[in-house]
């Protein structure tokens, strides 16, 4: 019998051995967000909640949002924004598998001609030059990939021609690119998913063209990494649901 | 697993967490291998059963073996697995007592021991990837499994029987 626990035990090793390095550390960087990155926000929430009253939070946040009607330009439209969007709310998103309870503030988009809400305990709403850009409120390490979600106004350009030009901008930048699709979530208007390779830290985009109403187009870029497609990406999605173009 | 690593871990260190990740990953994917018979559920298996270790770790008694609570998770997890993909014999245990069937899958093509134990019915090649991949004993596999030590060691016997019939198979076979 021992000759044959030392055949079976050598047969069995030989068919599972050791995983490689690259294995065990996918595993490791999952496990690193997952319990490290989220705990820490999670952590740094139910301080702030403790705190806060919620109904102290609801007011606090009608009143920054009434400020900031008073200090920009476009006061009509804004005002427009804050009379039709309750400035704080809670939704559920699925993360994981798991469903999340997540509260989101109202944001105005550049010259507020858009709205969105957004988690503001994960992220942070950058507005630029020429587009916005939603990104993590607290810096990723260097060995993750970009993680971002920028929204743009073309005002002349047509969804189909915008849909065009990035279709080749996509092709350039990833390895693989899916067909333009139609979709009507998160949001309205035309896809267009890229991807480089099929390791943890792998790039993803997906591209959104929305028509803004008055021949021009809004793209949304979302970029992520692919380890990342359940987390971050899954809140852009949830993001992106809340979004809606002011006329 | 020490108890200092332990209370480190409790308290959220990370760096004491990948301590106990590079003691025990090598293995744990080994044994999520071969119980799922499919790398990427390996993964995931392995993974879960981490973090369910991780957010667990104070309901880990430590006058109990760690090595056993740790597979008892890792284990479940694999099951978990299995069954989403709905490949996994059923188990229960009554229906598969009255009628132990050790193999499940066809023996055709099975060229070495590995084959056999991987076309074995769960119950028993379960147990028996636990003891040689990990050495566990049977009481050990019995704790994991949650099982009683004499379940574990009637199956194991079986299951080496048939195993010893198979080599004498293959060796006549190759002669």
């Amino acid at each position: 019998m021992d000759q044959l626990n030392e055949r079976v035990k050598k047969e069995i090793l030989e068919h599972t051995k050791a995983s490689s390095d690259k294995l065990k550390e996918n595993i490791w960087n999952h496990l690193d967000q997952e319990l490290f990155q989220e705990k820490s926000r999670k952590e740094k929430k139910m301080k702030k909640k403790s705190k806060i009253i919620p109904i102290i939070i609801v007011a606090a946040a009608a009143i920054m949002l009434l400020f900031s009607t008073q200090t920009d330009t476009g006061t009509a439209f804004i005002k427009q924004v804050k009379d039709m969007f309750v400035p704080e709310k809670e939704i559920i998103q699925s993360i994981e598998g798991t469903e999340e309870e997540t509260e989101v503030v109202l944001k105005e988009g550049k010259d507020a001609e858009y709205v969105i809400y957004m988690d503001e305990e994960r992220y942070k709403l950058v507005k630029g030059e020429s587009s916005d850009v939603i990104t993590t409120k607290e810096p990723l390490e260097d060995r993750y990939p970009e993680v971002s979600m920028e929204i743009e106004q073309f005002k002349d350009v047509a969804p189909e021609d915008m849909v065009a030009t990035l279709e080749t901008e996509i092709a350039s930048t990833y390895t693989k690119v899916t067909e333009t699709e139609n979709v009507t979530e998160p949001v309205e208007g035309y896809k267009i998913h890229g991807i480089s390779g099929s390791e943890w830290d792998s790039p993803v985009t997906n591209v959104y063209v929305i028509d803004n109403r008055h021949g021009g187009s809004f793209v949304i870029t979302e970029k992520y990494f692919l380890e990342a497609a359940e987390g971050h990406g899954a809140r852009f999605y949830a993001i992106l649901q809340e979004f809606k173009i002011i006329d | 697993m020490n108890k200092s690593l332990m209370k480190e871990i409790q308290s959220g260190n990370r760096e004491a967490f990948r301590r106990l990740y590079d003691e025990y990953a090598d293995y744990a994917i080994r044994t999520a291998k071969a119980i799922t018979r499919n790398d990427e559920h390996a993964k995931d298996a392995v993974q879960e059963a981490f973090i369910r270790v991780y957010r667990n770790i104070s309901s880990y008694n430590p006058a109990q073996s760690f090595n056993a609570w740790f597979y008892r998770i890792l284990v479940n997890e694999c099951y978990r697995l299995l069954n989403k993909e709905k490949k996994l014999v059923p188990l229960d245990p009554s229906l598969v007592e009255i009628s132990p069937q050790l193999l499940v899958y066809s023996q055709e093509n099975i060229s070495d021991l590995y084959d056999v134990i991987q076309s074995m019915a769960d119950l028993y090649r379960i147990p028996l990837l636990l003891k040689y991949i990990m050495g566990f004993s049977e009481k050990e596999i019995a704790a994991i499994l949650e099982l009683n030590h004499n379940t574990v060691k009637s199956r194991l016997f079986n299951a080496r029987n048939l195993l010893k019939n198979q080599l004498n198979l293959i060796e006549m076979e190759g002669n």
